[in-house]
This record gives structure tokens, C-alpha cells and sequence, in this order.
């Protein structure tokens, strides 16, 4: 038995520990997931001006702040009373907020973060010797996804082209966020009861111009078939077997007009979404479209045992159509991205709050006892000595708790949202893995779910644009601090990686008695639970093998790049994760009930 | 009024010759122009710097939220990749951007530096000459041991400190690397956590990380929350071509917080694209309104940045532009220097003493007020 680790884990938001036990196959047998930090983050909120949490959580991650500032202002609203009389227009312009936020998010997981991994020199010794077919993979790989100041053997490489055109995508949806919401990160519009901005018609022109822009991008670049056609079949398709069934035939073009010659370029319609779908699965590269190669994604990162994972969905975006004011309990169907539970077995469940519990049996905090997260009593250990990661999956080995839904452990994230969603083509992939033997969660489906959910948010975005949003419309009600008093609000929200919900209770001086948020990668990348149940990651990595395409050429202990794609494919953000502190135990308890 | 920091009002920005510019009026004009002009307008000037050594960058990132990094990829135009190349600046580490993490097989190093990211900040940090960018505060605790933020296996106040002591410049860049910022807000697990700023703790310059290690260097601070890619960028173009030297430079081209004067010494009130409604004594008391925010708490008057004429994102917009008020995110003491937020009259001084948080709107805000601008003056330039 070979101990691999990986510390940290670059390339993501905050600091990660992958631990692993690997075989002499090269097969994950055993892993822990270490958030390193601790940053006592919600403390700084007790006792303090409750409307000071939209601005203040949101610096939790530069990376989704908007998520962050509007789960909380999601609370807030429920904490002063006006959940249901925000007005329309105000939950229109969350809703933009939060898509290019999502859009944003999504692009620099895809592009910087996550694409890098793919110009892994792993990828060019496995595909090299595969003759010209391989040659020509490679060099797609390294052209498009090479990150900045990369070396392979000494040797500079250039930037890759999809990488480098990013960057400024990246940054024009940032500065249309700073349109309606001040500055980009930290923007600072999210507020109880509405919205401190009222975008302007000339607002909506410069939005509208971004979006052009951004799609002008994509169609050079992600997706070179039509939007609008992929759109109409895919999201848009009437079951999820005629969504599968189109994305396989536009391949099946392709390969047709392009694999004779060993050309997978952008210009021959080879855009990064459709050289992924293609490339990046067995089941659909080489089985359905009979590809001689892929990247064998779908092969790791998938759970073992449905019995110990499901899928959970918070749900986000309002519906206009819903007119003023919302439900904070966000019913099935409700929003936009609908809450929900699907089953390791694909069963869909509707969501309820009172059943998240939070276990810190295997974190650095004083307890073991399976919580609520508003009742939650975590005391950090103050003995330095007891701070070590190296020390087996039986200690305490991480600053992250282990939430868990009905005492399952969860993903969350777009694969989750979609599912919940019943998005016909992530629906109808996640069936023809499981039909097939594989598991429907894996890293080529997480990946393929986050850029569809681009594409949805994308499509969705414009119509609130330009559609449901009313510039002549009210963008607040009136709030002040007396409607605060002996109270307590629930904001259930998605970040870009997942569900993220805030949870606050106020004095009767309307001060913060205590601020809970429960954050995606708390769910995604939790230890063992105090019945030791790995956590999603754990689970993920167990049975994976480490090397590139299913260790094709051995094992390579010393480049274990499917621990790298499953950690990333699941788009951590560990600032985000270590959230939960009370040092002291003077913590009042929380009297919030969840219904 | 006039617009004294308008560019179309001031000659000096008229075809400058940046290589031969002295340093403060170099500062002037890179702040006046921003980053996007001043690397694009100079893009043949800069060509030359191409003759310079390569200059590397070790970025590290203690306890962050990485918005200074996203806020660094929000660089102007050219973007930050065109901008380091420019500037023949290479980003030598950084963990969020480069190809590399750690690698460990049964506890030891593996591979090499181009897929290890531990071997090679080590291989960069033993080969010195660099610059070393801070984003993000450093964990003291518990009991001085850094064991509050452990990454490859080691607490990140030693690699901070093997990384500073080896470094040619250092840049703490957005608040929590320059004061603490967040990490040290009031709370009661502050002294546990015992968060530091890299030379200073709050407003306190003896308080910062590198005086707990016994190092000395001089650090510029590029505060904000985030910190302004113009600001950052700027700052190292300056440092790179040697507008700015380190040592002998700083302490007239930095205020007593250690912050470069070009771009936080003015104040974000005075020139607040709201600031007719104050002159008229026109308040919004209510979000969503467009007059002066001064009542829903707005902390503009102490808040000594440039947003207001630079602009974020592009020039596309800023805090209060957005109906927000200034939280004063530079100041050393933020964020309990600015809360509550949306309360006039309250907060701490900018040195993080504490101040009543009950007073009302009336006389109270005001003496604040005046207080705080006489405080602030006496750092302004005094041209």
C-alpha cells in the first residue's frame, strides 16, 4: 500500500488535502478530505447589526460572493419580515446577479481551474504512442488548456488558446456584474428587502451588449453548434433520451467529417464543450461513437454504494412569474433551479431543512454529536499537537463538519442542481451511465452538467434581461432595524458549486444572537460522520485509479491525475467549507425551528 | 467643481517620458492614466523593459477568499497576462493559477517543480531574487504555533517566513494581508486566532507577522477588499522598472499605513459621483434611492482610496454609484472601523480603537466627522 497525498490542492478556492491509500493496482482503497484553514468566520457577526451579514459572508469566497451576500439576504428578508413583499423587480435583478456570478464562476472552474489538468503530461504519454489519432489529442489538449507560466521538460508552452481567450471573458461578466451591482468581487447591491440599486434602461443596453459579447465567446470557442439549436434540443428536448440522442448524432458529425483526417479543431466544429463530450467519456467516446480513444473520466470519481450518497438542491433563481415576494422554505418547483433530493438510485424526493445535521466526530472541535446547524456547539481544539492530518480516517483530520441529509452524506453542485431540475440531457446521461454499469455521478458528468448548466443559466439570463425585468418597476420595501427584534430567518440559495444555506437568529435589540451558513464544499469535501460514513470526495476517490486513463500505462504514484480531476470536478472552495466556530460555548443557544 | 484628478486637466499627463520621469511624477501620471492606459499608451517603452532580467513573482495565499486574485484577473486592458508579459514579469508561483499542487508519495516530495507546486516554491524561494505578493492574513494560533492553516505538510507562518526572509520586495495585497482585514475583526475567538497582517496588525506597524518572526523588510500594502487590479498592478510595474525602489523610496512614496500615496490619498467622499446631493444636504434614508448615502451609514469621508475617480470594473461602476455605502474596506482597521455598516456615526476609529456604536445621527456623526478629516489630512501630500 502506497500513501499518496496531495496538499494542497492547487488550482481551487482555499486550501485541500487529498489523503489517499492506493494498491498495487494503482486503485484508490482509502481517503480523507482536510480543509487546512480556520478562519472563525460567523463569530465576527454576535452581537452585531444583522443587515452587516450581506457584505460581511459575502467575503467568505472572492469567488461567489454574490451567492454569499444573497443567501443572506435571504435570511434577512425572512428575519425582518418581508420575504414574501420584496418586490418583483428586486428578485429580478438577484436573479442577474446571481446568474453572471454562476456564469463567471462556471467559466473560470471550466477554463483556469479545471482545464489546466488536461494538458497533464500524463495525457501526452498515454495518447503519443496511439498514432496519429493520439498525436492529434494531445496536441488539441495542450493548445487549448495550457495554464500560464506552464513547463513541460524544461520547456515554456505557450498559453492555451481557450485559456488565454477566457481571461477576458471572465472579466467583461465581472465588469457587467459591477453594472448592477457596484464592483466585482464583493459587489455590494444584496439588501433585506430588495435591492440597493434600481437598474437603468441604459443598464439593460450594456448588460444586453455583455451577453452578446460572452456568447460571441462561446460560439468561438465552447459550443460551435447553434445555441439556440442546442437549447431546443438539449434543456429544451421532450425527454431526456431525445436529449442524449441529439448531442450524440451532432458528434457523430463530427467524427464522421473529422476523424479520417485526425482533425478535432475548433474550426472544423470541435468547439472545448463538444471536444469534452466527445473525448472525455468511454461510454460515449468509444462505445457509442466509436472513438479508438478518450480520457476515461467517467471511469473515476463515482460512488460505490448509492446507499450512501444523494444529490441535494437548495434552489435559487426566483420566478418572475411568481410576481412580488417568495417562500424562503423554497417548496419543490418554486424557484427557477427547483429544491429536491435524488437518491444515489435516482429517486427524486422533495427537500426539507429540518433534516440537515452536522457531525464533527472526525473534525478538529470538541463534541460528536449529529446537529442541526442552527444548534450547533462547536468548540475548536486549542492544542496545537492536535491539529494533524496525518494521523488515519479514524482521528479528527479536517476544519470541515460532516453535514448530512437524513444522515446521508450529500453532492451538491450543478450535477445535483440538474438532477433535482430533471434537465433532460444531465438526466439522460446519468441514466446511461447507471444503465451501463457506471456510476451516473462521475467526473465526466459533473464537468458536462456545469457547462450545461452555463448554457441554461445563459439562456435564462436573457430573458430576465430583457423580458421580466422593469426598470419603471420598485426595487425595495421599507425595512429598519425594529422589525428585526427577537427573530430569526433561513436563506436557502445555490453558490456556483452548490446548495448554500444562511441561517440567523436576532435579540431582542435585534442584534445577531447567532449566523450559521452551510456551505457547498462543507457538503462535498465533509470527513467521516460519527457513524463513519466517508463523505461525497471520500467516496468518490475510493475505487478510483490514480493514473491517467485507467492507468493505461501503470501506475504512476508520483502523477496521480485522477485525483486531481475528481478533487476539482467537484469545484472546491474550502474558504467557503471552514465556516463553524464557537470557541466558548457562550453561544446562546439558537431557538430557530425549521419547517 | 473642478476636477483637480481629471486627466484631460492635467498637463503632466500630456506624452510623458515614463523612463525618465522622476518617481513621484511617475507615480502621478501611472495613477492618473490607470493600468490599462499606462501599459497600453507605453506598450513601446515597455517593450524595452523586455532587455531587463525576467522578474519573478512568488504569490502566496494565506487566509483568503481569493477575490484579490479574481480582482487581479479583472486588470485592465491589456488583461494581467498581456500586462506580466509586458512588463517581463514572470508569476512564478501561484496557487491558484499554475499547473502544479502538492505531491506527496508515502510522505515524501514527489515529481518535480513543473507538476509539484511545494518543490518548486521551495526551488524559487532557495534561488531568492523575487518579488513575494501576499493575498490574505496569516494565523498566529493557537499559542503562536501557525497550526491554524497547515498546507504541504507545514504551518503557512513558516513558509511565509522562509518566503519573506529570501524575497527582494514584498507586496501585501488587499486588506487581509496588509491589517488582518476580516480575519481579525472583533469576535471572541480573535486572540485565539491571533490573525496578522504581514507588517502591520490593524493600524498597529509593530504588530504585523514579519516583527513576530524577528524578519525586517519594508512592505508596500495594496489594501482594499478586494484590492484594485490598478492598484496591484501599477504598484508592481512601478516596483519592476524601478520607479519605485525598495528601500530607499518608500517611506516617501507610502503613508504611515504603509499604503502607496498615488492611489489612497484622496478620499472617496470627495469626489463621490453623489456628492452634489451632499452639498444640497439631499439624503436617501431608504435603499434604492440616488442621493447622498451619508445616512445609511456611508464611511466615504474616511475611506482614503481613489475609487471615486477610478472606478471599478472598468470604469463600469462603484459601491455607493451602486446605492451602497463606502464600507472604508482600505482602512487598516476595517472591517470593525465601518460597522455597523448601515449606521451613520458609528464604527471605530480607523485604528481600531473602540468607539460607541450607539450614537445617534445628529452632532455625534459630525464631530466624527471633522475629526476624522483633520485625521486624515495630515497624511495628504502636501503638494
Amino acid at each position: 500500500m502506497v500513501k499518496v497525498t496531495v496538499d494542497p490542492l492547487t488550482r481551487i478556492e482555499g486550501h485541500l488535502r487529498l489523503s489517499t491509500e492506493v494498491n498495487s493496482e494503482g486503485i484508490v482503497t482509502d481517503a480523507q478530505s482536510s480543509a487546512l484553514l480556520f478562519r472563525g468566520f460567523e463569530r465576527i457577526l454576535q452581537n452585531q447589526d444583522p443587515r452587516d451579514a450581506a457584505l460581511l459572508t459575502q467575503r467568505i469566497c472572492g469567488v461567489c460572493p454574490t451567492s454569499h451576500s444573497l443567501a443572506a439576504a435571504g435570511a434577512l428578508d425572512q428575519l425582518f419580515g418581508v420575504a414574501e413583499s420584496v418586490p418583483k423587480d428586486a428578485l429580478v435583478a438577484r436573479n442577474i446577479n446571481q446568474a453572471l456570478n454562476t456564469i463567471a464562476s462556471h467559466a473560470t472552474h471550466i477554463y483556469v481551474l479545471w482545464g489546466p489538468d488536461l494538458a497533464n503530461p500524463a495525457y501526452r504519454d498515454v495518447l503519443t504512442p496511439l498514432g496519429e489519432t493520439g498525436s492529434a489529442l494531445w496536441k488539441e489538449l495542450l493548445g487549448r488548456f495550457a495554464p500560464i507560466s506552464y513547463k513541460l521538460d524544461g520547456v515554456p508552452v505557450p498559453v492555451g488558446s481557450s485559456y488565454l481567450a477566457a481571461i477576458p471573458e471572465k472579466k467583461r461578466l465581472q465588469e457587467a456584474i459591477a453594472v448592477i451591482g457596484g464592483k466585482m468581487p464583493h459587489q455590494v447591491t444584496s439588501y433585506p428587502g430588495g435591492y440597493t440599486y434600481k437598474p437603468t434602461i441604459a443598464d439593460i443596453g450594456k448588460l444586453s451588449s455583455y451577453y452578446l459579447q460572452v456568447m460571441d465567446f462561446v460560439s468561438k470557442y465552447t459550443l460551435r453548434v447553434s445555441f439556440e439549436d442546442w437549447i431546443e434540443n438539449t434543456y429544451k428536448a421532450s425527454s431526456p433520451q431525445k436529449a442524449v440522442s441529439f448531442v450524440l448524432e451532432h458528434l457523430q458529425g463530427l467524427v464522421d467529417k473529422t476523424a479520417g483526417s485526425n482533425n478535432f479543431t475548433r474550426e472544423v466544429g470541435w468547439g472545448d464543450a463538444e471536444f469534452y463530450a466527445a473525448f472525455g467519456s468511454e461510454l460515449v467516446g468509444e462505445t457509442l461513437l466509436g472513438l479508438p480513444a478518450s480520457l476515461k473520466h467517467d471511469r473515476n470519481g463515482g460512488y460505490s454504494d448509492p446507499s450512501k450518497i444523494a444529490f441535494l438542491a437548495y434552489g435559487a433563481f426566483y420566478k418572475p412569474e411568481n410576481g412580488d415576494g417568495y417562500d424562503p422554505n423554497s417548496p419543490a418547483g418554486d424557484r427557477f433551479q427547483t429544491s429536491g433530493i435524488v437518491t444515489g438510485n435516482l429517486e427524486y424526493q422533495n427537500f426539507d431543512a429540518s433534516k440537515i445535521t452536522e457531525s464533527v466526530a472526525h473534525s478538529f472541535y470538541e463534541g460528536s454529536g449529529d446537529l442541526h446547524p442552527s444548534k450547533g456547539e462547536t468548540n475548536p481544539v486549542g492544542d496545537p499537537a492536535e491539529i494533524r492530518y496525518d494521523r488515519g480516517p479514524d482521528s479528527r483530520y479536517t476544519w470541515s463538519k460532516a453535514p448530512r441529509y437524513d444522515g446521508i452524506p450529500c453532492e451538491v453542485g450543478p450535477l445535483a442542481r440538474l438532477l433535482a431540475m430533471k434537465e433532460p440531457l444531465v438526466t439522460g446521461l446519468a441514466l446511461a451511465f447507471a444503465e451501463n454499469g457506471y456510476s451516473a455521478a462521475n467526473t465526466y458528468t459533473r464537468m458536462m452538467a456545469r457547462i450545461q448548466e452555463t448554457a441554461i443559466i445563459a439562456n435564462e439570463l436573457l430573458k430576465w434581461v430583457t423580458v421580466d425585468y422593469d426598470p419603471n418597476g420598485k426595487i425595495a420595501v421599507h425595512t429598519d432595524l425594529s422589525m428585526a427584534k427577537d427573530s430569526q430567518g433561513m436563506g436557502l440559495w445555490e453558490a456556483p458549486r452548490g446548495a448554500l444555506g444562511h441561517w440567523v437568529s436576532t435579540d431582542s435589540n435585534s442584534k445577531v444572537i447567532s449566523y450559521q451558513p452551510v456551505v457547498p464544499s462543507t457538503w462535498n469535501f465533509s470527513p467521516r460522520d460519527s457513524s463513519g460514513t466517508p463523505g461525497p470526495v471520500e467516496q468518490a476517490l475510493i475505487g478510483t485509479k490514480i493514473s491517467a486513463v485507467e492507468n493505461a500505462l501503470g501506475v504512476d504514484y508520483a502523477n496521480p491525475v485522477n485525483i486531481l480531476h475528481v478533487g476539482r470536478s467537484y469545484d472546491p472552495c474550502i474558504a467557503c467549507a471552514v465556516h463553524t466556530i464557537d470557541l466558548t460555548g457562550k453561544n446562546t443557544p439558537a431557538t430557530l425551528k425549521l419547517v | 467643481m473642478m476636477n483637480k484628478n481629471n486627466p484631460h486637466d492635467s498637463e503632466k499627463t500630456e506624452k510623458p517620458d515614463f523612463f525618465n520621469m522622476d518617481r513621484r511624477t511617475f507615480l502621478k501620471a501611472a495613477c492618473l492614466l490607470g493600468a490599462s492606459a499606462f501599459l497600453g499608451t507605453y506598450r513601446t517603452e515597455l517593450v524595452s523593459a523586455l532587455e531587463m532580467a525576467e522578474t519573478k513573482i512568488v504569490w502566496l495565499h494565506g487566509a483568503e477568499c481569493t477575490g484579490c486574485t479574481e480582482s487581479l484577473l479583472n486588470g485592465g486592458d491589456p488583461d494581467v497576462i498581456a500586462a506580466l508579459s509586458a512588463l517581463n514579469t514572470k508569476l512564478a508561483y501561484h496557487e491558484t493559477l499554475l499547473a502544479g499542487q502538492g505531491i506527496f508519495v508515502d510522505d515524501k516530495p514527489a515529481n518535480n517543480a513543473e507538476l509539484n507546486s511545494e518543490i518548486l516554491v521551495d526551488e524559487l524561494i532557495t534561488e531568492g531574487n523575487y518579488i513575494l505578493v501576499v493575498e490574505g492574513a496569516i494565523p498566529n494560533g493557537p499559542n503562536g504555533s501557525g497550526r491554524f492553516f497547515v498546507v504541504g505538510d507545514r504551518t503557512f507562518k513558516e513558509l511565509f517566513a522562509k518566503a519573506a526572509g529570501n524575497a527582494s520586495a514584498i507586496l501585501a495585497v488587499g486588506t487581509c494581508a496588509a491589517y488582518g482585514g476580516i480575519n481579525s475583526a472583533s469576535s471572541a475567538i480573535a486572540q485565539l486566532t491571533d490573525y496578522r497582517g504581514v507588517a502591520f496588525k490593524g493600524a498597529d506597524s509593530s504588530g504585523g507577522m514579519l516583527r513576530e518572526l524577528g524578519i525586517n523588510k519594508p512592505v508596500i500594502n495594496i489594501p482594499g477588499c478586494p484590492a484594485h487590479p490598478d492598484w496591484i498592478l501599477l504598484t508592481l510595474s512601478a516596483v519592476v522598472l524601478g520607479k519605485i525602489k525598495v528601500p530607499s523610496d518608500l517611506p516617501s512614496v507610502l503613508d504611515r499605513y504603509g499604503r502607496p500615496r498615488a492611489y489612497f490619498d484622496e478620499d472617496v467622499h470627495d469626489e463621490c459621483p453623489r456628492h452634489e446631493y451632499y452639498e444640497r444636504d439631499e439624503f436617501d434614508t431608504e435603499i434604492g434611492g440616488h442621493k447622498c448615502l451619508l445616512k445609511l451609514g456611508c464611511k466615504g469621508k474616511h475611506a482614503n482610496a481613489d475609487c471615486s475617480i477610478r472606478k471599478w470594473n472598468g470604469g463600469a461602476s462603484m459601491c455607493v454609484q451602486a446605492g451602497s455605502p463606502c464600507i472604508a474596506c482600505v482602512e487598516p482597521g476595517f472591517p470593525d472601523s465601518s460597522r455597523p455598516f448601515y449606521q451613520p456615526g458609528s464604527g471605530s476609529s480607523l485604528e481600531g480603537d473602540s468607539h460607541s456604536s450607539d450614537s445617534d445621527e445628529g452632532d455625534s456623526y459630525e464631530k466624527y466627522s471633522r475629526d476624522k478629516s483633520s485625521d486624515y489630512r495630515k497624511i495628504r501630500r502636501d503638494d
